[in-house]
């Protein structure tokens, strides 16, 4: 049996706009595996990066509460959530976000740096990290240098770097070509594969069918979770019922 | 690892890597960004706008430039000035005629002033036998005298006065000896005469061979008695073109001005020889000359006394306010300066607010970002002080060359400077520094 990685309760968030209010969630539940691949889907709006954003820890929930390793993050100042974005999650983005100035293994060392390992440790870490993604030889060129879909990697190297509890990927393939995309989604299988837990959010229903799960997301609340039916009564006997 | 071609699986390392593998987990961590990392982030940044970390910096290196030169000129001048009064010595009084008020160091007098300060005066001084007293010395002074010796002739201060002028200026002799006391009662034509006079009466003469040969001033020739020492030129007048006489002769030979039927005196010096009696001796002589002159209040003196360490005390006070504003000025070019580093720090954390972003995604805790740019203010701002100080150093350096006063290094001054534009960069970069701490990673990722 597998153990919840991460467990969403009634997660709600509110976008406060002047006087208006705007709930881009409106109350979503559901755990996440250890070693599970999730497509979290949904038209344009309907709340996925923001919900990405809370499971990133980049951001608070205005109601819920979010269950990381058995732990309530839901409601921690900047000072705590950033330490365990940086030993628990690798986010990649759509943009790659790679630092301008620095190189390759500098890019993938940064996550180590803010751990605060020895130098010889970071750069051996990154540099197996940059070897894991097919780059090893590239280490000391700028982003600049690189292609759209090597950025990507690089991005996907610099997320694996702490030996995340959880790889997030919000739209990783929206910049990238067909062709290139699919390398990129290789790369999550081959990683998922290995045992690492994977959550992306995809447009397109054809790298969902992919996955052995999909969630989907319409204006703020759960649509479907299509593959995980089977899952469902283990995990409420094993989350709601054991956690502190 | 042996097949660098085939991806290596990241769990599989973590369980089945053999025991001495290299596992980063089993590595320490210290949970925070070390200051060296701080540092070299900071440094990549000022790198990559070099041109313009460069002009941020300029404020700064103005103003720490403008502090060291003004300071260092400042204590130049200032010590130069000090120099001048010491070498009249600190523990000398010296009366004048005329109502008190700030003049230059004795020997200069004010013309217009009646002279009301006479031989007698100094007389009854020299009767009180004071003990703190180690000499008293009445001046008369004459300037632009012709002076001959042979077909030579050069011009010369004349000064009449009593032997003790030896002690109360230090001016001694080098060849011969003062005129005596029994000279000035007789009023023998007697004289004692500067370096200068020598070479330029007599070239080619020893000092001590032209001892008994006599020179011509008004046409009254006098014996020379003694030679003065190579005197410093401190002060105003150059006391190596000096002749001193006896002041007897000098009011029958040269100048005679009387007041009350005596014989006036430009200035009568009194050397005390504890400076630490120097107050008690000026209060005294005050009384005593207030009843000579039979004056009650002292609005009504016709005398004044000049004590050199007071004097030298004031002036002194006068640079320092002096030195103290013009720092002061310099200082506010700092703050300028200061100034430009906070704006060219608000713009730069615009404009890495992406990157802002995604350290905070990757794990920078707001301190670590507060950090990054608030030392990269400090570096800007210390390395433009340093800077500062080297420029500061050469404008003083050449300043103090061409005023010829003393090129004065102040370590305080560039401490100070040093620290100040320390300050500066901590207190103008803490704000852009804290406003990039504070972003919020969502907005700031999302930032375009
Ligand atoms: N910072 C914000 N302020 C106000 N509204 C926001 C903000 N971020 C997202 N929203 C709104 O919340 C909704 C969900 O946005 P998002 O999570 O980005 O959707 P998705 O990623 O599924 O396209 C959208 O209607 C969007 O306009
Ligand atoms: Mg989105």
């Amino acid at each position: 049996m597998s153990s919840a990685v991460l467990s969403l309760k009634n997660i709600k968030k509110a976008y406060v706009m002047g006087e208006t209010e705007f709930w881009a969630l409106k109350g979503v539940s559901f755990d996440i595996h250890e070693g599970e691949m999730v497509a979290l889907m949904g038209p344009s709006g309907s709340g996925k990066s923001t919900l990405m954003n809370i499971i990133g820890i980049l951001d608070n929930p205005t109601e819920g509460d979010y269950i990381l390793r058995g732990e309530n993050v839901s409601d921690l100042d900047e000072f705590d959530r950033a330490e365990i974005r940086n030993a628990y999650i690798g986010f990649v983005f759509q943009a790659f976000h790679l630092l301008p100035r620095l190189n390759l293994l500098e890019n993938v060392e940064v996550p180590l740096t803010y751990a605060g390992y020895a130098p010889w440790v970071r750069r051996e870490r990154a540099m197996d990290m940059l070897n894991r993604v097919g780059l090893a030889d590239k280490w000391r060129n700028l982003p600049s240098q690189i292609s759209g879909g090597q950025k990507q990697r690089v991005a996907v190297a610099r997320a694996l770097a702490m030996n995340p509890a959880l790889l997030l990927a919000d739209e990783p393939t929206g910049n990238l070509d067909t062709q290139t995309g699919n390398e990129i989604m290789g790369l999550f299988h081959s990683l998922n594969d290995e045992g690492v837990t994977v959550l992306i959010v995809t447009h397109e229903a054809e790298i969902a069918q992919q996955t052995k799960r999909s969630i989907r997301l319409r204006d703020g609340l759960l649509e479907s979770d299509r593959g995980h039916e089977q899952q469902r009564p283990i995990l409420h006997e094993a989350v709601f019922g054991g956690a502190p | 690892m042996s097949d660098m071609s085939k991806p290596i699986p990241l769990n599989t390392m973590k369980t089945e890597a053999p025991d001495n593998a290299f596992r980063f987990e089993d590595e320490p961590r210290s949970g925070r960004l070390g200051f060296l990392e701080i540092l070299k982030i900071a440094w990549r940044s000022i790198r990559a706008n070099m041109l313009r970390s460069i002009l941020t910096a300029l404020g700064v290196i103005i103003g720490v430039a403008a502090v060291v030169a003004l300071v260092s000129v400042g204590n130049g001048v200032r010590q130069n000035v000090t120099n001048r009064f010491s070498s009249f010595g600190t523990n000398l009084l010296t009366i004048q005629s005329g109502q008190s008020g700030f003049g230059g160091p004795p020997g200069l007098v004010r013309g217009g002033a009646t002279q009301t300060l006479t031989l007698a005066d100094a007389e009854a001084l020299r009767d009180l036998k004071d003990t703190r007293i180690e000499g008293i010395a009445p001046a008369s002074q004459s300037n632009g005298q012709q002076v001959k010796a042979g077909s030579n002739n050069t011009t010369a201060t004349v000064i009449g006065s009593w032997p003790d002028y030896e002690v109360v200026q230090n001016a001694e002799v080098q060849a011969g000896t003062y005129f005596t006391t029994d000279d000035v009662d007789k009023r023998r034509r007697v004289a004692v005469i500067g370096n200068d006079i020598v070479t330029e009466l007599f070239p080619e003469a020893e000092a001590s061979s032209v001892l008994g040969q006599s020179v011509k001033i008004s046409n009254v020739s006098y014996d020379i008695v003694g030679v003065l020492k190579e005197q410093a030129t401190a002060g105003f007048n150059d006391p190596n073109t000096n002749i001193i006489i006896p002041i007897s002769t000098f009011s029958q030979r040269l100048e005679r001005s009387e007041y009350k039927g005596e014989p006036t005196v430009r200035t009568i010096t009194v050397k005390v020889a504890d400076a630490r009696d120097v107050s008690a001796v000026e209060a005294d002589l005050t009384t005593l000359m207030a009843n000579l002159h039979e004056k009650t209040s002292s609005d009504d003196y016709d005398f004044n006394i000049r004590n050199q360490a007071s004097q030298l005390e004031s002036v002194t006070a006068v640079f320092s306010t002096l030195t103290l504003f013009l720092g002061a000025i310099a200082g506010i070019s700092l703050l300028v300066g200061g100034i430009g580093i906070m704006n060219i720090m608000l713009v730069s954390v615009t404009e890495r607010t992406r990157e802002i972003g995604v350290r905070k995604a990757l794990g920078a805790k707001p301190r670590d970002i507060l950090s990054q740019f608030l030392l990269e203010a400090i570096v800007l701002s210390c390395a433009g002080g340093l800077i500062g100080i080297g420029i500061g150093m050469v404008i003083a350096y050449f300043s103090t060359s061409a005023l010829s006063v003393p090129f004065v290094v102040s370590i305080p001054s560039m401490v100070l400077a040093f620290a100040f534009s320390a300050a500066v960069g901590i207190f103008f970069g803490f704000y852009p520094a804290r406003r990039a701490a504070k972003l919020d990673p969502v907005d700031s990722l999302r930032y375009e």
